[in-house]
């Protein structure tokens, strides 16, 4: 059993962690829950050694130890999959696993016999279906997180820490992890499961400890909470229900045609896509991750180049070479990756929201001060970011704020239309329902938005039309009636929309 | 309020909240540390202490400064510029051969002209192999130097190239009240036209944008090669400009007499809080850092050592500077 008592943890002058509890019983998985910012993350850190706290103390069997390094937690018997992969992109599968745990011939040589059959049988537990010889960065994401997760247990932990760690995973994958960490629970490992989704907390986790603020604010057993106290407790607030696919989706289908894609094809990611939005609609594209939704929407913005078929943009053929003539056009992207796409982490947060601006505007003109400080105040107010100052640097910010900043700064520039991939990853349900907001109120005001979310409900409850992608295609278009998690689902699957049907009918067939 | 609260609003009243807003300004611990070494300088010298002396400290800061202004522009921007000491010479030489002993407003534009010219070709063969060939800068910019300055060969024959005019070095070197250098003038003209470019431009904003991360500036709607490129011509317009200056200063110029200058514009910029990896950075700070290497220079000589020995030395200062510098602070992963 792990204790950790009133751990308090500053950057400069973010306060991350004041004062949070926690304590992780053996034999038990316990869910470690918060919204963005409530420190979660730095929580796993301090327990995995990789922050050390500025005050309390961490007690394993009640004998309190100091954890001053990423190897000492190791030796204590603690294991972490991290949430941005501690793998090296340029070494194979094989010496990813064992890295600083590679089996030893008398010599002290490493063991190639024993280490292939090591490997081997980690892979087939967790069911990855790739060579051990593959380079970690030539695979899809989802089995990089698998990789991650089987690393971590390879290294026989008393306390297994996973931080987010099916955030990319596929369903499948999903269902073999669980399986496995029902096996270890029941083996007596301490598991922690650090996740936003909801509904894996209450298939899984017997125990939650919920943080707020850097705070403990509640913990007990899962049992004991509802998906609305969970909620209740993360964000302070009770959640609003919105009704799917809601009321603007009448109306909004009058507005001008902004985006008219016919046949689209970018070999072998995307393959003969149409798509069309018009002036105020907020339009979806589903799909488990990686089936080239976010190539369609590169392609679009001349960061990737088409081999075929046409994009109209505002009535005119275009082919942008590059992302700098679609944005002055009247296009932005947002990505999900905050940290590789979208971010400027050591600018200061005001220089973050201007970004948009200064990339466009005339480039030699004098730009007074004010002018920008002015810009970017009022994207704070308008959005409700949560901010020191100004001047901080963006990396102060939690992910949630960090995800407002970058949708400040595309919407304080007003595109015309507006492409998010996958932009609420890893962003709490709070900020998430803000973020929601923040398009409606856009899209209300004339803006074509087109977003794609690995999140079925999340695309369910905002979008008025969804393309779901599969392997490159559109597997089927759900609008009105037919936008059920049973047909999307299906076409996530891949099978189209009227197969989809027959699986439907075949389903209740067997029930009746 | 009492005392001790009142205490509290006054950072230097605590040694600790003064390390920690040291540590967030390089440029003030550059400054700081100049002071420092311009104290023991005089300690060790009482006599240096004169207008001749700090006369001359101020046009070697401000030849510096003005040296250095593209490096921090690049650096910023992700790159590094390894040719602004050959570019200098070379517009010292084209300086000098141009002006031959004369002095008119025509030859002046001249001399501008085609050593601006000379710079931006530089800058933007820098660029272009930088850019489109994808080699490390410091590769790129060092082979292009060596072309440059074997180039001086060729034209000078390896013999000082004629002299400038006594006009143009008085307008650097005159000192009025018998203290400041004349070569302020220029200063005033040229550093707000850097502050100008780096924080009061969309240009600077996205020079920053690039250098702290390339694949967002990229897909913000920013030019990344454009902006690139031009980093390496303004820096390389702005190393020619400090040349024609230098060789005011210097009256003649012979092959490679700048050369130095590559080096230590770099480690101005650097100890000036720029950093290696680009996307922080100002040009106060180079400033700063400018006239520390000028102060610490000064020390070495002060001392009467050896020019070998003083040559270890500021080596070591210079590392042990770096080190100082590059440590890592406490931000959210």
């Amino acid at each position: 059993m792990i204790e950790m008592r009133d751990i308090t943890k500053h950057y400069g002058a973010v306060q991350a962690l004041k004062g949070a509890s926690i304590t992780i019983p053996a034999g038990k998985i316990t869910a470690l829950l918060g919204s963005n910012g409530s420190g979660k993350s730095t929580l796993v850190k301090v327990l995995a050694g990789l922050v050390s706290p500025n005050s309390g103390s961490i007690l394993i069997n009640g004998q309190p130890v100091v954890i001053r390094s990423g190897n000492d937690a190791q030796a204590r018997g603690i294991s972490t999959a991290f949430q941005d992969l501690s793998l090296l992109p340029m070494m194979t599968v094989s010496d990813n696993l064992l890295l600083g745990n590679e089996p030893r011939t008398p010599f002290g040589m490493v063991d190639r016999e024993k280490s292939r059959q090591i490997v081997k049988d980690l892979m087939d537990r967790f069911k990855i279906r790739c060579s051990p010889q593959d380079y970690v960065q030539s695979l899809p994401s989802s089995t990089q997180s698998m990789l991650e997760i089987a690393k971590a247990v390879h290294r026989n932990p008393r306390v297994l820490l996973l931080d987010e760690a099916t955030a990319a995973l596929h369903m499948d994958e999903i269902t073999v992890l669980f399986d496995i960490l029902r096996d270890l629970r029941d083996q007596g490992l301490s598991i922690v499961f650090v996740t936003h989704r909801m509904h894996e907390v209450f298939e899984l986790c017997d125990e939650a400890v919920i943080l707020r603020g850097g705070e403990t604010v509640k913990s007990g057993p899962v049992t004991e909470f509802t998906l609305d106290d969970l909620v209740y407790y993360m964000t302070g607030q009770r959640m609003a229900h919105h009704a799917p696919g809601q009321d603007v989706s009448e109306t909004s289908r009058q507005g001008q045609a902004v985006l008219e894609v016919k046949n689209l094809s970018l070999p072998p990611r995307v393959k003969d896509v149409s798509m069309t939005a018009h002036a105020g609609e907020i339009i979806g594209i589903g799909g488990l991750e990686g089936q080239g939704q976010s190539d369609f929407m590169r392609a679009i913005l001349g960061a990737k180049h088409k081999t075929g078929g046409s994009i109209r943009f505002l009535g005119e053929e275009v082919a942008f070479r590059q992302p700098a003539q679609a944005v002055k056009a009247g296009m932005g992207l947002i990505s999900g990756e905050r940290n590789r796409e979208a971010m400027f982490p050591d600018r200061t947060i005001a220089e973050n929201i201007f970004a948009g601006n200064a990339a466009v505007g005339p480039r030699f003109r004098f730009l007074p001060k004010k002018f920008v400080r002015k810009f970017s105040e009022d994207a704070v107010k308008t959005y409700r970011i949560k901010i020191g100052s100004l001047k901080d640097a963006a990396s102060t910010l939690s992910g949630g704020n960090q995800q407002k900043l970058v949708i400040a700064r595309w919407i304080a520039v007003g595109p015309k239309l507006l492409l998010l991939d996958d932009p609420t990853k890893g962003v709490d349900i709070h900020s998430r329902l803000e973020i929601h907001q923040i398009l409606r109120e856009s899209a209300q005001k004339g803006m074509a938005v087109i977003i794609s979310a690995s999140d079925m409900d999340e695309l369910l409850e905002i979008a008025q039309r969804v393309y779901v992608f599969y392997e490159g295609r559109v597997s089927g278009v759900l609008q009105g009636d037919s936008m059920t998690q049973e047909n999307m689902v299906s076409l996530m699957m891949g099978f189209t929309n009227e197969k989809a049907d027959g699986l439907l009918m075949k389903s209740k067939e067997a029930q009746a | 309020m009492s005392a001790a609260e009142h205490r509290d609003l006054i950072p230097w009243y605590h040694p600790k909240k003064l390390l920690i807003s040291f540590r967030r300004s390089p440029p003030l611990v550059a400054f700081a540390l100049s002071a420092l070494l311009f104290l023991i300088t005089i300690l060790i010298n009482p006599k240096g202490l004169n207008n001749r002396f700090i006369g001359s400290l101020i046009l070697l800061t401000t030849l510096l400064a003005i040296s250095s202004a593209g490096q921090t522009i690049v650096l910023i921007g992700g790159g590094m510029d390894f040719s602004v000491g050959a570019v200098m010479s070379a517009a010292a030489i084209i300086a000098t051969y141009t002006m031959d002993k004369q002095d008119s407003v025509l030859i002046y534009v001249q001399v501008l002209a085609l050593s601006l010219l000379m710079g931006a070709v530089v800058g933007l063969l820098n660029g272009f192999f930088v850019v489109k060939i994808g080699l490390p800068a410091m590769i790129v910019t060092m082979a292009v130097s060596n072309i440059i300055t074997r180039l001086q060969y060729v034209f000078t024959s390896g013999s000082p190239a004629g002299w400038a005019g006594q006009k143009f070095v008085d307008s650097i070197i005159y000192r009025f009240f018998d203290l400041i250098p004349s070569i302020v003038i220029y200063a005033l003209l040229f550093v707000p036209v850097v502050f100008w470019i780096l924080n009061r431009s969309r240009f600077g904003k996205q020079v920053y944008m690039v250098g702290n991360n390339r694949q967002a500036a990229y897909l913000t709607g920013v030019r990344v090669n454009w902006v690139i490129i031009m980093t390496y011509v303004i820096s390389g317009m702005m190393s020619a400009f400090a040349g024609i200056l230098g060789a005011g200063y210097k009256a003649t110029a012979r092959v490679d007499i700048f050369g130095e200058y590559a080096f230590t514009s770099l480690v101005a910029v650097i100890v000036g809080g720029t950093t290696f990896s680009g996307g922080v950075g100002t040009y106060t700070g180079t400033i700063a850092g400018a006239l520390l290497m000028t102060v610490l220079s000064n020390l070495l000589t002060t001392l009467g050592l050896p020019q070998t020995m003083r040559d270890i030395l500021n080596g070591v200062i210079i590392i042990l500077l770096l080190m100082l510098y590059n440590r890592s602070k406490a931000v959210r992963q």
